[in-house]
């Protein structure tokens, strides 16, 4: 049986993950942590960008890392508990070693975000990747008009980042506002689904970009309400969740029209979308 | 630019050809399965029933070994990614290099065997990251290519213009005569070989090949008699067609007697999706590749829930979509060669065939019906 290439050392077998370490795991929600790992210098990623995670001997399964692209030792990938590969997670400790393959698809376009007004709009564990969306906003600010956050979670135990939240929207030129679709009498804030605070945003929509990670039944909402404000569909990038094994194009789990979500997105825009079946589903 | 040169080799000679192949590679040649039973033929054509397998030279008797009238049963495809193989293993990966084995040889490959390479060399060759195993199988494989003198019921590649004799994309091709074979020299591997096979190759007369060509031309006849029956749509219309029908009742029809056995995807040359699953081994673990099918009701499920493919009539008609208007949008060609391996496995009698001819049907008395 052949095993692994023969033709040379430099070959690179595209299945093949390398080490990581676990050097810290936070606990965001009773079901969503966030695992900081440890990983080789030379591995660097865009925002936007996902990474193959191997709990090894179990499998692996497709993240985006939610910490900032600048910072080059580590990073962090907030998890949800939703199934096999993920429960093994959960259960990681300090000093464990993971797998990653990696860095893959396209990420966030920032070049065509810049001198924008860039409104984030996320649910539920789909904040993550836009935090590192942010968080590469942040550290180049002077370069765009303005970031606006709307951030909607079923109840307030669902929602992440709770510490680093008000800390954003102290930030200068970000406009911070979330809500959760069920209250409790802890929740002063916002009650109801993030659709309902997409009204007025302080943005020029002639200069204002949208972009939206959730699950599919919210980014079907949250898209149709910023193309009934006034957001074109070109404007409005969208991050598809599918099911994705190779990460490059070969194994075909996650077709979207003409597109593979793992090379040619996982972001794409609404207009590339639009005219495809189904793609809420 | 490599130029193609044609000998000839007598019947006789072809067990010295394969000897000598055997030499440098690990040869496989077709052998013969004889069908218990005949097949009434719905076109009214008498067709061959009997199959091919591709076994190793080595290790079958002389008179095993056969010249295949048409495709071998298997998907050629499977000698190029297995079914479920060691891809990688970790931690630490492992840098052990594989004792050097001998690169394998394929004789009776034939044309629609070759379209279904292109597809497969675009997905493992293609893109900024070509798979490691596929790439060193694809360079180290000779292709011993053959004309089909006759062809099986399901045959159809002549719909989409393909036709049962190979041009280009093989190392040696062979098309039977009377007497022996023509033998076209199609690349410079198979040139290297040429030298020590000088005793039994002759170059081919100005007779010889247009013998040849007489044969050819009464092979596509035969084949397009034949599916004059079928009535399949033109490859210019697949992907309109499948568009067009993406509503249709017809997927939900047609989806009524599928078992759900992945036989149509497994069997299919063209089809190249997979799975990779890791399985611990020691202190170690070991990452596998499976082929995997979008007929499988969990193919497009994330962990979260969402499912895409929920029904499985959504799954029949993504597979057509993937085929007819993914692959032309993406390469400009449909992702099928017409060999007719699904229709033959297919428990439901599901008949691409027939499904692309009623999507055709569907379309045209639409647009007549709005005219």
């Amino acid at each position: 049986m052949n095993k692994m290439s023969t033709s040379s050392h430099t070959e690179k077998n595209i299945y093949q993950p390398f080490e990581a370490t676990v050097v810290d795991i936070k606990e965001e929600t009773p079901t969503i942590k966030t695992v900081v790992l440890k990983i080789r210098s030379n591995f660097s990623f865009r925002t936007g960008q996902f990474i193959e995670m191997t709990v090894p001997g179990l499998g692996e399964a497709p993240f985006t890392p939610s910490s900032d692209p600048g910072v080059k030792t580590s990073i962090e990938v907030t998890i949800m508990k939703v199934g096999m590969v993920t429960e093994k997670i959960h259960g990681l400790q300090k000093e464990d070693t993971v797998g990653i393959r990696g860095p893959y698809g396209k990420g966030y376009p920032l070049d065509k975000f810049k001198g924008k007004d860039v409104v984030i709009v996320g649910g539920g564990v789909g904040l993550a990747p836009l935090r590192s969306l942010l968080l590469s906003l942040f550290s180049d600010i002077d370069n765009y008009r303005s970031i606006c956050l709307r951030y909607g979670a079923r109840t307030p135990a669902d929602v992440i980042y709770k510490e680093l939240l008000p800390e954003w929207a102290k930030k200068k030129k970000v406009d911070v506002v979330t809500t959760v679709d069920i209250g409790d009498p802890s929740w002063k804030g916002n009650v109801g689904l993030v659709t309902t605070i997409l009204k007025d945003l302080p943005v020029d929509m002639k200069q204002a970009v949208a972009v939206v990670c959730g699950p599919p039944i919210m980014m079907k909402f949250v898209t149709l309400k910023l193309l009934d404000i006034g957001f074109k569909p070109a404007d409005i990038y969208l991050s598809m969740e599918k099911s994705m094994s190779c990460g490059v194009g070969k194994c075909g789990h996650c077709r979207v029209g003409k597109f593979y979500a793992c090379k040619d997105g996982p972001v794409f825009t609404y207009e590339e979308l639009k005219d495809i079946h189904d793609i809420w589903d | 630019m490599f130029s193609m040169e044609t000998y000839f080799l007598k019947h006789e000679d072809i067990l010295g050809f394969y000897e000598r192949i055997d030499q440098e590679y690990q040869l496989l040649v077709p052998t013969k399965i004889t069908a218990p039973l005949a097949l009434k033929c719905e076109s009214g054509i008498n067709l061959p029933t009997d199959d091919y397998l591709l076994k190793h030279y080595s290790q079958l008797k002389k008179e095993e070994v056969a010249f295949n009238d048409y495709r071998c049963v298997e998907p050629i495809r499977t000698y190029f990614t297995h079914f479920k193989e060691e891809v990688c293993s970790y931690f630490p990966n492992d840098e052990k290099q594989e004792t050097q084995t001998k690169p394998f040889a394929i004789s009776g490959v034939k044309n629609c065997d070759l379209f279904s390479l292109k597809i497969q060399d675009f997905v493992f060759l293609g893109g900024n990251e070509p798979d490691t195993l596929y790439t060193q199988r694809r360079e180290g494989a000779l292709i011993i290519s053959s004309d089909c003198p006759h062809f099986k019921e399901a045959c159809f590649c002549r719909a989409f213009g393909i036709d049962p004799y190979p041009q280009e994309g093989f190392d040696f091709n062979l098309s039977a005569l009377t007497h022996g074979y023509l033998v076209d020299v199609g690349s410079p591997k198979a040139k290297s070989l040429v030298q020590a096979l000088k005793e039994i190759l002759v170059p081919a007369t100005s007779g010889q090949l247009s013998g040849r060509a007489t044969k050819r031309d009464g092979v596509v006849k035969h084949l397009d008699e034949h599916l004059l029956y079928h009535k399949i749509p033109a490859k210019e219309t697949l992907q309109d067609i499948v568009r067009h029908g993406f509503d249709s009742s017809l997927w939900q029809e047609q989806i009524q007697t599928c078992v759900e056995c992945g036989g149509c995807v497994f069997m299919c040359d063209t089809c190249h999706c997979f799975l990779l699953a890791d399985q611990p081994e020691g202190e170690n673990a070991k990452r596998i590749r499976i082929w995997d099918g979008c007929l499988y009701k969990n193919f497009t499920r994330v962990a979260g829930g969402a499912n895409p493919l929920k029904m499985r009539y959504m799954r029949l008609r993504n597979r057509y979509l993937k085929k007819f208007d993914f692959f032309i949008d993406t390469i400009g060609y449909q992702a099928c060669c017409g060999c007719g391996r699904c229709i033959e496995v297919c428990p439901g009698r599901i008949d691409i065939r027939h499904i692309l001819r009623r999507l055709y049907e569907e379309k045209n008395l639409q647009v007549k019906e709005s005219a």
